[in-house]
């Protein structure tokens, strides 16, 4: 077991990581980054379709602009 | 190492290469030559690496000076190594007691598999619940758990090497659906850091796995984005299981996500 | 040492199955419990569990 007893013992005993301690508090920290979550795939989805809008403007652009 | 000799390797392969190119050469040849690669790794099988991982106390890759890696990445290397069978990796990632296994334990932690119990359980569970008083933790309903196949895994840390291993070993659609699950997993976890220990929580780690490039001193292939994904039907979008919640915002006032927490 | 774990010259070791892996686990948890509250066991059900 040596191997794990390293220099840092006292440090790592710094965070706990038991749960259950406050269910409400480790619910609701978990909902705020879930909503995060949420948000980030809604922008990255909104992202590519302005990036596809956009291809597809600047196409229809030259194409009218070649006639 | 034979994992090591490209020419002599004869070794599972995954993805068509020596598994042993997923993680870094020099980071490769640290965990070789550390002291829990020697001395807690040889020899071990898909069975008894589980008696290293329950005992596993944080994540993370490499720490210190010596960039000396963690028994997680020494670990998930081994893992690598053995290439364990499909079944072997899910059951790593979510081991849970069965009802008929479980005769003398009735207490919280097992409470949860209610959610989620098979067909057959009536009779097992009528008997743990008699003697529970109807207060008990174990009972105390959801909002607390909102999908409890996320929080499978008596032992998280090894939920977490399994995950990693499965980031680093399997193909895109598989990765997707067996990992996202577990994003409400929001059990507490430790990470050693450079600078020493840090909180985190399984879901986060996950969606590291997901999302990032760099995790535990290793790159992470380079997968699709889930949206080609979706676009050629090889993944359904994902619900999460605050969907309903986001979506009732929604419909009251269009921008519904910030206005929450 | 090395000639204890290894079963063969090449160094391979068995390939565990799924059900080996979770025989081990519960192993393992029922020994996790049994450390974290050994007071709430009394002798006969401490033998119980030893007999695994």
């Amino acid at each position: 077991q040596e191997w794990d007893e390293e220099d840092d013992v006292a440090e790592i005993d710094e965070i706990d990581d038991r749960d259950g301690i406050d269910p409400e508090a480790e619910y609701a920290a978990w909902k705020l980054r879930e909503l995060k979550r949420i948000k980030r795939e809604r922008e990255a989805i909104e992202a590519y379709e302005a990036e596809r809008a956009e291809i597809e403007r600047r196409r229809n652009l030259t194409e009218a602009e070649r006639e | 190492s034979k994992l090591l000799d490209d020419r002599g390797y004869g070794g599972r392969l995954i993805r068509g290469q020596n598994p042993a190119i997923l993680f870094e050469s020099g980071v490769r040849n640290r965990i070789i030559q550390s002291y829990y690669w020697k001395e807690q790794c040889f020899g071990l099988n898909e069975a008894t690496l589980c008696d290293r991982a329950a005992q596993l106390k944080y994540i993370g890759g490499t720490t210190g000076v010596n960039g000396k890696p963690t028994p997680f990445l020494c670990l998930a290397f081994k893992l690598c190594q053995l290439v364990p069978e499909e079944g072997v990796v899910r059951e790593m990632l979510n081991f849970e007691v069965d009802e008929d296994e479980d005769d003398e334990n009735d207490n919280g932690e097992h409470g949860k598999r209610e959610a989620e119990a098979e067909g057959n359980g009536g009779i097992e569970n009528d008997e743990t619940e008699e003697g529970a008083p109807p207060t008990a933790l174990a009972n105390i309903p959801l909002p607390l758990d909102p999908e409890a196949t996320g929080r499978r895994g008596a032992f998280k840390y090894l939920r977490c090497l399994a995950a990693f291993y499965i980031r680093l070993a399997w193909e895109p659609v598989a990765i997707h659906q067996t990992l996202e699950p577990l994003l409400s997993d929001y059990r507490k976890i430790k990470r050693k850091t450079k600078e020493g220990y840090a909180m985190t929580y399984i879901d986060q780690f996950v969606d590291d796995l997901l999302t990032k490039e760099r995790v535990c001193a290793t790159s992470l292939w380079r997968m699709p984005p889930r949206s080609q994904l979706e676009d050629l039907d090889l993944l359904e979008q994902r619900v999460s299981p605050l969907q309903g919640e986001v979506d009732m915002l929604d419909g009251s006032d269009g921008e519904g996500v910030e206005e929450v927490g | 040492r090395q000639h204890l774990v290894a079963t063969g010259q090449t160094g391979e070791v068995t390939r565990a199955t799924v059900e080996e892996v979770h025989q081990r686990l519960l192993w393992l948890k029922r020994k996790m419990d049994e450390e974290s509250k050994p007071e709430v066991l009394d002798l006969d059900a401490r033998l119980e569990m030893h007999r695994e």
